[in-house]
């Protein structure tokens, strides 16, 4: 296995300035505020989190779309958030991204031949007749039929415009994969069926996945690693096994607690959060979790927690967990 | 891939043949195309349908077209300059080649000047005018100034009320287009810089400015009146095609075209543009009636075309003049045409509108 990993994220932050009239400052959004991670060849990343909490902004840092307030970004060994749009072109090839809405990430007005063609022109891959029969090699992998390459996106149902991304996205033979929520947009049974498809190409290709959603049953099914988010920062990081097994954060502990699970008889403990995730725009002089947080001490008000090194990262100052019994209800 | 795979290979109907397919099932609007179609084929065979010279004849021996100089005088070969024609064919032809053959135009009268007396040798009446200048069989829709037939000059004058339409629209659609890409593209202070001329140009009256610059040019003529109606009239294409870049500019397609590391030239005109192009399409469809409205406005103040060409406006000019006289045809002929024209390119723009319009698309689509 390689020693340098595909992706490389350290202390990444986003800050978003927003302002507020000529007079006042402007508030900044601290969307992601210092999380690091890495991703091996071969390997899939899943990150966890509420909406907001900072996910897809971390999808969009890593492919250079929002520019990083600070920290950096690796791919194979580069350093890309300082280089420039027309150096960082070549390394698009290896890092590649697939949306959430497969309705609005395909042009209308291109066929589908010329949407999964158009990394191949701008690479300078193929041209021509190698160029037509990559576009049908490449729809064939993904499970489209090449006699519809010169249909437009609208004639395709959502599964099937996934797949038509997937395919624009392998075009390049990338190295990674951004799934900035790549299945959310879809129904349960095609859910299944483009996770599927994910995996089989993760196997044929040798691909590494980000994988970014909120539904924790498909992180557990696809990912090796899992990331859990909140407001900007990872909580726990830990192999996606030992993740599901013991959580160790509180928030961890209450989200998937939230996973239904499809047997009426099984009595579930539910461990209800109170109140809203707090604005992102204000700092915190603890831990942010701390006014939801079920186990908060003292301490917790003051201290900004850190990940803990190791395998299985958690960022939390309370050492043992115990849920004290007035947050947890019991249904089924 | 065989041979036999490709053959089978579905095309579909692309996006503007889908708006195409709406728009024909539009009858009104389907009406108001055909009827400037009309409108362009008479400005394009209008030395055919009205005009005093032969569309095609035969004299001394050769075969000459003399209709030709209709569109450009150096087109009518000299040969009947030096026979001394005086531009009167039909009596000239008969007199100095009796073997001579000729071809005419549907209707005998010339936009550039009253038909005389005995034009054809056979002792008939030249045009009359005045208050005897009313409709009649020899003159369709009556004289105007000193005998000048009416419906010889709006057929010629076809040709200017389409040309300042599409010149001046097109001028202005090309500057609009740019401008307000670059404006929404690239945003920042470039988008700020040009908004704010943008609302400079909108501040300067376009009537005014003709009006300045026919004082200020030597001998003015359409052409001119094209030119400052372009460069003033992008403004509103301009704001629609940057409100569509902004909005474009963050959709997703975008940010995939940005993944894959397109340049902002293939995002602008590949990606953009063809999505951003149906909401500009009306304002110029209603554009070309705005330009036609402001000639026929420039001529019937008498600032318009020079008076040997023919305009539509030119006609009613005249008609104004002799409002008190009551010569209603000097004014209802070419006031219908104008009306007719503007309201097919106004019934043009709508149709545009909802045919290119997703939200307002037929539920059978």
């Amino acid at each position: 296995m390689n020693s340098v990993p595909v992706l490389q994220v350290s202390e990444l932050k986003v800050h978003f300035k927003i302002a507020n009239g000529l007079f006042s400052p402007p508030t900044i959004i601290r969307a992601v505020d210092g999380i690091s991670f890495d991703v091996s060849e071969g390997q899939t990343l899943g990150l966890v989190g509420e909406s907001g909490c900072g996910k897809s902004t971390t999808a969009r840092a890593i492919l250079k779309l929002v520019q990083p307030t600070a920290g950096s970004v690796h791919i194979e060994g580069v350093q890309i958030d300082t280089l420039k749009e027309s150096e960082m072109r070549p390394l698009r090839q290896r890092v590649q991204m697939i949306f959430q809405d497969p309705y609005a990430s395909l042009n209308p007005r291109m066929t589908v031949g010329n949407i999964i063609s158009e990394p191949l022109s701008v690479h300078d891959i193929c041209h021509g007749d190698d160029q037509r029969l990559e576009v049908m090699r490449l729809m064939d992998m993904v499970g489209l039929n090449p006699r519809y390459m010169n249909r437009y996106p609208h004639e395709f149902s959502g599964g099937q415009r996934q797949r038509i991304g997937i395919a624009r996205a392998l075009a390049v033979q990338p190295k990674l994969i951004v799934c900035d929520e790549a299945v959310s947009a879809l129904d349960v049974s095609i859910q299944a069926q483009v996770i599927n498809l994910l995996m089989d190409l993760q196997q044929q290709l040798g691909l590494s996945y980000v994988f970014i959603a909120h539904d924790l049953a498909v992180v557990r099914h696809i990912a090796h690693r899992v990331g859990v988010m909140y407001l900007g920062r990872i909580v726990e990081l830990a192999d996606s096994d030992d993740l599901y097994q013991s959580p160790t954060h509180p928030y961890t502990q209450a989200l998937l607690s939230a996973v239904p699970v499809p047997d009426p008889t099984v009595s579930q403990q539910r461990i209800k959060l109170v109140g809203e995730v707090p604005s992102p725009d204000s700092v915190y002089p603890g831990c942010p979790f701390v006014d939801r947080c079920p186990v908060a001490e003292d301490q917790c008000n003051h201290t900004v927690p850190t990940l803990t090194p190791g395998a299985h990262q958690v960022s939390c100052l309370v050492q043992s967990i115990d849920l004290p019994a007035d947050s947890v209800e019991v249904s089924g | 891939m065989s041979e036999n795979e490709q053959t089978t290979i579905e095309h579909s109907p692309g996006f503007w043949s889908q708006a195409w397919s709406r728009y024909k099932r539009r009858k009104l609007a389907m009406v108001a195309l055909l009827f400037i179609v009309f409108l362009s084929g008479v400005a394009v065979f209008s030395p055919m349908i009205a005009g005093t010279k032969p569309i095609i004849c035969k004299y001394k021996g050769s075969i000459y077209f003399p209709c030709m100089g209709y569109y450009y005088s150096g087109w009518e070969n000299p040969i009947f300059q030096k026979d001394k024609f005086r531009r009167v064919y039909p009596r000239n032809l008969k007199q100095k080649d009796p073997d001579s053959w000729a071809i005419w135009p549907l209707v005998y009268q010339d936009p550039y000047r009253p038909v005389r007396a005995n034009e054809w040798g056979l002792g008939e009446d030249g045009n009359p005018y005045d208050a005897q200048g009313s409709p009649s069989s020899l003159n369709l829709f009556g004289t105007y100034k000193t005998g000048f037939d009416i419906f010889a000059s709006m057929v010629h004058g076809t040709r200017i009320a389409l040309l300042v339409g599409f010149v001046s629209t097109g001028l202005s659609a090309l500057i609009g287009i740019c401008i307000g890409a670059i404006a929404g593209y690239i945003g920042g202070w470039v988008d700020i810089t040009l908004s704010r001329f943008i609302e400079v140009v909108m501040c300067v009256p376009s009537l005014v400015l003709i009006l300045a610059l026919l004082a200020v040019v030597e001998s003015p003529n359409i052409f001119h009146v094209m030119a400052v109606l372009g460069l003033t009239g992008w403004t509103g294409m301009a704001r629609l095609t940057r409100a569509e870049f902004l909005k474009l500019r963050e959709s997703e397609f975008v940010a995939a075209a940005r993944c894959l590391g397109a340049r902002p030239t293939r995002i602008m005109f590949r990606h953009i543009l063809p999505n951003s192009l149906a909401p500009v399409l009306v304002p110029i469809a209603f554009g070309i009636a705005a330009a036609i409205l402001v000639e026929a406005a420039l001529s019937l103040l008498g600032f318009g075309i020079s008076p040997p060409n023919p305009s539509w406006g030119t006609v009613l000019n005249s008609g104004r003049e002799k409002l008190q006289s009551g010569y209603w045809w000097q004014l209802l002929f070419p006031g219908i045409a104008i009306f007719l024209t503007v309201l097919a390119y106004n019934l043009i723009g709508e149709g545009l509108q909802e045919s290119t319009d997703p939200r307002l698309a037929d539920p059978r689509d």
